[in-house]
């Protein structure tokens, strides 16, 4: 079932957190709603689970419009950040609480809870009680809540967060599969910019409750909206230099005090004279080997080890640097004088003003 | 043996030395009261006095229980004394559990809404309740009784088990809310709106989810609700007066009104007054453990 969000606004006393999000999450598609703290993709999703009143606007399960319809009527389910496991009820109460209230035969509701159990490999777990599990099994444990009931729209918030490096990889990638085995339209709300690339279907990149870009992970990431998403998505973050476009031979091109850099036919999209900020991925910039051709020249400020690849941050003019990623053989050290390639392609260009990225 | 391990054991010689003599203070004198309601008449004053009886004898509970009345030397005649407070010893024990329970379950029952509306609502003044109630619990508790009195004067409830029913539940509600409230305040909303989702209505939330994982709380409300009714002495006194309305506490200071006092019965009293005191901790205090609510949230 698809969930459309027509016009959401969401206040807290005079505070706006919500300003008229219009969104649609594909029926059986995996949407997540990232952005840092405080910009309402809890609060989006407490709405659409109807933990929370919605201002103005209207959210559509299908057709219908579930504003006022009790949690317990949408058919949802969600996972909590913190878990929400009912302590003083084992396992197997929890997993079939929800059954229970709704009056499921005993006998339907024992072969939901086993089969649940079995799929999450947490059979031997049902007669404990959450106090008596890890926090890898009390995930588990909720994700099994809301997925014994078969609901139409599964909602999560967070849910990885208070597991550990290792541990999260393995259940991103279990998530996803549980996705695909479940078939329903799952919401998920993360910070964590790779829980959201490598999961999802969708992304809805969201700031100061506004939906800031909504689309695949891979148009996301290479072709950002704006600033704001051009510098959260994407890690190391991406280089930002200001400066303006200007015509020289008919060409134009990029300058800043650093630098001048001729662009691809077009790709500044009419934004001649104005102020610019032109945005670069590490992963998009190279080193070159003799500095004097290169549109770019600095000196080596650090150079950290990533593993097979190596951060090399560039310093510029006085304070102005570029992050550049290599790989880890690359002889360069601290100091050295540097050239920095840049590809024409694979640059992009915002108003400096308003932050919406130029195109031609 | 080293330096160390001398000093170690000496501590620890030391620290058992404190203990013993610690619980030797405690309980001297309940091992006293029974060995004394244990004792024949003969033998409680005799000189050297005896921490065992010499003869083990049931007869002053037996009398308490019975409740018949009791026969003493006067001269050399064996006379009745009339009516004694040991008939109505029964009587009163039962006043007692009465408005101990009465009064528990009226302050449970206000408490443990007042604090899950106030950790769960908005609205004017939800914050400063809790706290001026604590402070109302921190005022002496005489202060409360004559005015509480005049209050019972005026509801013509006097000399009635309700009376004090009322009156306990006027001087423990303001603890137990206050204990609850910050009992409430602990259990996460999460597990509130977990079960909203999974189906379940407003009521069905409070009953399946919020008040068994309230129990520890509840339990320690009420057991300090009963401790207090159950021992209170001033305000039994003062809103009491017949023989047959008397709790337990009013009642066992008549055994010393009049020229005998009987310790044999007077002490058999006191131990039978403790035992449901004794009983309920036992068989509540595992429930009093922390780590109730251990696995709800990330623990």
């Amino acid at each position: 079932m698809d969930v459309k969000l027509e016009r959401i606004n969401k206040n807290f006393g005079a505070v706006q957190v919500l300003k008229d999000i219009d969104l649609v999450f594909p029926s059986r598609k995996f949407v997540t709603l990232l952005g840092p703290s405080g910009c309402g993709k809890t609060t989006l999703l407490r709405m659409i689970a109807g933990l929370e009143p919605v201002t103005a606007g209207a959210i559509r399960f299908g057709d219908r419009v579930i504003n006022e319809l009790a949690p317990r009527d949408r058919n949802i389910a969600m996972v909590f950040q913190s878990y929400a496991l009912y302590p003083q009820m084992t396992v197997r109460r929890n997993l079939g609480y929800g059954l229970r209230v709704r009056k499921t035969p005993q006998a339907e509701m024992d072969a939901a809870v086993e089969r649940v159990a079995g799929i999450l490999e947490i059979s031997h777990l049902l007669d404990r009680k959450p106090g008596q599990l890890s926090g890898g099994q009390r995930q588990r444990v909720a994700l099994g809540r809301a997925m014994v009931r078969q609901p139409d729209i599964f909602l999560m918030d967070e849910p990885l967060s208070n597991l550990d490096a290792k541990l999260r990889v393995t259940m991103r990638a279990e998530l996803r599969r549980f996705h695909l085995d479940l078939g329903a339209t799952t919401i998920y709300v993360t910070h964590d910019q790779l829980e959201a690339m490598t999961m999802s279907d969708m992304i809805a990149v969201m700031h100061g409750g506004i939906v800031q870009q909504f689309g695949s992970p891979g148009d996301v990431y290479s072709r950002p909206a704006n600033l704001f998403v051009a510098g959260f998505i994407g890690s190391p973050p991406m280089n930002f230099v200001t400066g303006a476009v200007a015509a020289s031979n008919g060409q134009a091109a990029f300058k800043s005090p650093d630098f001048t850099l001729e662009l691809a036919n077009g790709s500044a999209g009419g934004a001649q004279a104005r102020e610019v900020v032109l945005g670069v991925r590490p992963q998009d910039l190279t080193l070159v080997q003799n500095p004097e051709t290169a549109p770019v020249r600095g000196r080596v400020w650090v150079v950290e080890l990533l593993g097979s690849e190596k951060l090399v941050e560039v310093m510029l003019g006085d304070r102005r640097r570029l992050t550049v990623q290599v790989r880890a053989e690359t002889p360069v050290s601290v100091d050295d004088e540097v050239g920095v390639g840049f590809d024409p392609q694979r640059i992009h260009l915002f108003d400096a003003k308003s932050g919406i990225a130029l195109r031609s | 043996m080293t330096r160390n391990e001398f000093w170690g054991h000496t501590r620890r010689l030391v620290s058992y030395a404190v203990l013993c003599a610690v619980t030797f203070l405690v309980c001297f004198p309940l091992v006293w009261a029974v060995s004394t309601s244990l004792k024949p008449k003969s033998e409680i004053f005799s000189t050297p006095p005896t921490l065992v009886p010499h003869t083990v004898t049931l007869e002053n509970y037996k009398a308490l229980i019975t409740g018949r009345p009791q026969y003493f030397q006067s001269g050399d005649q064996q006379v009745t004394s009339g009516t004694t407070p040991a008939q109505f010893f029964m009587r009163w024990f039962v006043n007692s559990m009465i408005v101990t329970l009465g009064s528990t379950l009226i302050s449970i029952v206000i408490s443990t809404l007042a604090a899950y509306s106030l950790t769960r609502f908005r609205y004017w003044g939800r914050t400063v309740v809790p706290y001026f109630s604590l402070l109302g619990y921190m005022v002496p508790s005489i202060i409360f009784v004559f005015p509480l009195f005049l209050v019972m004067v005026q509801l013509d409830l006097t000399d009635s088990l309700l009376s004090l029913v009322l009156g306990y539940v006027c001087i423990t509600l303001p603890f137990c809310m206050w204990l609850m409230w910050a009992f409430m305040r602990s259990i996460p909303i999460e597990i509130e709106e977990a079960a909203l989702i999974d189906g379940a209505s407003r009521l069905q939330v409070f009953w399946q989810v919020v008040l068994p994982t309230a129990l520890p709380g509840i339990i320690a409300a009420a057991i300090f609700s009963m401790i207090v009714s159950w021992n209170d002495y001033l305000f039994g006194r003062v809103f009491l007066n017949s023989l047959d309305n008397l709790t337990l506490t009013v009642g066992v200071m008549l055994f010393f009104e009049g020229t005998h006092v009987d310790w044999g019965l007077l002490m058999a009293a006191s131990v039978l007054m403790t035992v449901p005191m004794a009983i309920l901790f036992m068989a509540l205090q595992r429930h009093l453990v922390a780590g109730f609510g251990a696995g709800a949230v990330k623990g």
